[in-house]
């Protein structure tokens, strides 16, 4: 999926209303004047208009049988994870960001 | 591409299934967090031992208990499962099982709301190609209320009284563990399931409920602070600040702040995955809170959630902040010991890197991120 065809960035945590809010919040600051949204969810009820799902990686099993076909990025780290780190990065600048 | 940075530390079909059915029964308590809170404050301010002792006021707390906090339940319970109708049938059928309880039937609410659901879900997919034009909204409201009253009749006649059992002997075995002190035993269980995300399954899931059902009889329960503990977390963190992996070490004090004030333990749950070894400590501190909390006494007037310091003091009843403090501390001390112990003092991490920086270019990275922290500033603002 390229960069620029990403609208909707889903954060995904077990309840929906913790870590994942942080996370999200932090991500919109980052991504603040881009032309994505971002939003908070549990993991089971990933939207269907979601482009792009980042949850931890002890979550990652759940979030790709909630959300078939979409693309994943796990993580391990929820202050500064280089996965996170690279997606903001290649939203920014454009780019590939895989499968 | 991601997936050489972090690659999945674990994954078997068997953890997601239990993580999803566990967090199914936390979705239904959850989001009806604000209502404990409202009824843990009435609680801590109102009844004859609470801070303002008030007659009028503390009328408020039974019926809160007894009704509007199981009814919530079934009501998220049945949405989940079957939207906005789902959840109307899943409330009235609660109705079934609250009257005429004598303790909260939060376990109860968690079977009816979704059950009834599941069933108005069904009639309605029978229903649909049957119905004649014109006549959609009169079946749909009368099928609700077919389903639904008959739920909740067969809630006060069936499956109230099977819950009750159940939830006796759950609360009859608790008890047992807490007066032959085996209570600290289930941190071996619940510390290495909290890092793996069943955090929120276990305390609201399954001690939430059973701690009610304890609060509602002795005014405390001590079922509320065996997940909950932000103490161990926090000595694990300390332990990373000081002789963790120096390329996490300028993460953890953001970290700390989100933990123990914001109350998201899951900041630190990957601080353990990266290093298993240190599963040890957090049981060791975890033990040790609860057997503080229980040689002091301490308990909890409902859910500290999220399990923050302040959701702690907030909802400790008046006179408990002693034991409930020093829980916490001693939790986080011997945490900190072991953890530091078990990262060898920072020693092995400069041997570490003297092995690392040699070998610098492979970018398969182990489970440790290499490139370094930058933005933590924003985290922080957002986070505290």
């Amino acid at each position: 999926m390229n960069a620029k065809d990403v609208r909707k960035v889903i954060v995904a945590c077990d309840a929906g209303m913790g870590s994942s809010v942080m996370l999200a919040a932090t991500l919109r600051k980052q991504l603040k004047g881009l032309p994505v949204e971002v939003e908070h969810t549990p993991v089971d009820a990933i939207p269907a208009d979601a482009d792009v799902v980042l949850t931890h990686a002890g979550l990652a099993a759940r979030a790709r049988a909630a959300a078939p076909g979409k693309l994943v990025i796990p993580f391990q780290i929820f202050l500064g994870d280089p996965a996170v780190t690279r997606l903001v990065d290649t939203l920014k600048k454009g780019g590939d960001l895989g499968a | 591409m991601a997936d050489t940075y972090t690659p999945p530390v674990y994954g078997t079909g068997v953890k997601a299934t239990i993580q999803r059915l566990g967090g199914h029964l936390a979705g239904m308590i959850m989001p009806n967090i604000g209502a404990f809170i409202a009824w843990g404050l009435i609680t801590a301010l109102f009844i004859p031992t609470g801070w303002l002792p008030h007659e009028g006021l503390a009328k408020l707390v039974g019926p809160i208990i007894s009704y509007l906090l199981p009814i919530l339940i079934g009501y998220t319970g049945g949405r989940m499962v079957h939207g906005q109708r789902g959840a109307v049938v899943g409330a009235v059928a609660t109705m079934g099982v609250v009257v005429g309880s004598e303790i909260p039937m939060f376990l109860g609410a968690m079977i009816m709301g979704p059950l009834s659901a599941l069933i108005i879900k069904y009639v309605d997919k029978f229903a649909q190609d049957r119905t004649r034009v014109g006549f959609e909204m009169l079946v749909d409201n009368f099928t609700a209320g077919i389903v639904g009253g008959a739920m909740a009749v067969l809630g006060i006649l069936g499956i109230g009284p099977i819950v009750r059992v159940v939830t006796e002997a759950a609360g009859d075995a608790v008890s047992w563990m807490i007066t032959n002190n085996l209570l600290p035993l289930a941190s071996v269980l619940i510390e290495p399931a909290k890092v793996l995300f069943l955090n929120n399954a276990i305390n609201h899931g399954v001690l939430g409920p059973l701690g009610v059902t304890q609060s509602v009889q002795d005014g405390k329960s001590i079922l509320f602070m065996l997940e909950s503990n932000p103490g161990p977390g926090l000595g694990l963190l300390l332990a990373y600040l000081l002789f963790g992996p120096r390329l996490l070490r300028p993460t953890t004090p953001a970290a700390m702040i989100i933990h123990f004030f914001g109350g998201i333990h899951e900041i630190y749950f990957p601080y353990v995955l990266m290093k298993p070894r240190l599963i040890l400590a957090v049981i060791a501190g975890g033990a040790a809170g609860v057997f503080t909390f229980l040689i002091t006494g301490a308990g909890l007037v409902a859910t500290p959630s999220p399990g923050s310091i302040f959701a702690y003091l907030a909802v400790t009843p008046r006179g408990g902040w002693f034991g409930v403090i020093l829980g916490i501390v001693i939790a986080a001390g011997v945490t900190f010991a072991l953890a530091s112990l078990l990262l060898g003092f920072g020693r092995g991490e400069k041997a570490q890197e003297g092995a690392e920086s040699q070998q610098s270019d492979n970018p398969a990275a182990g489970p440790e991120p290499r490139e370094p922290v930058t933005d933590t500033s924003a985290t922080r603002e957002t986070g505290a």
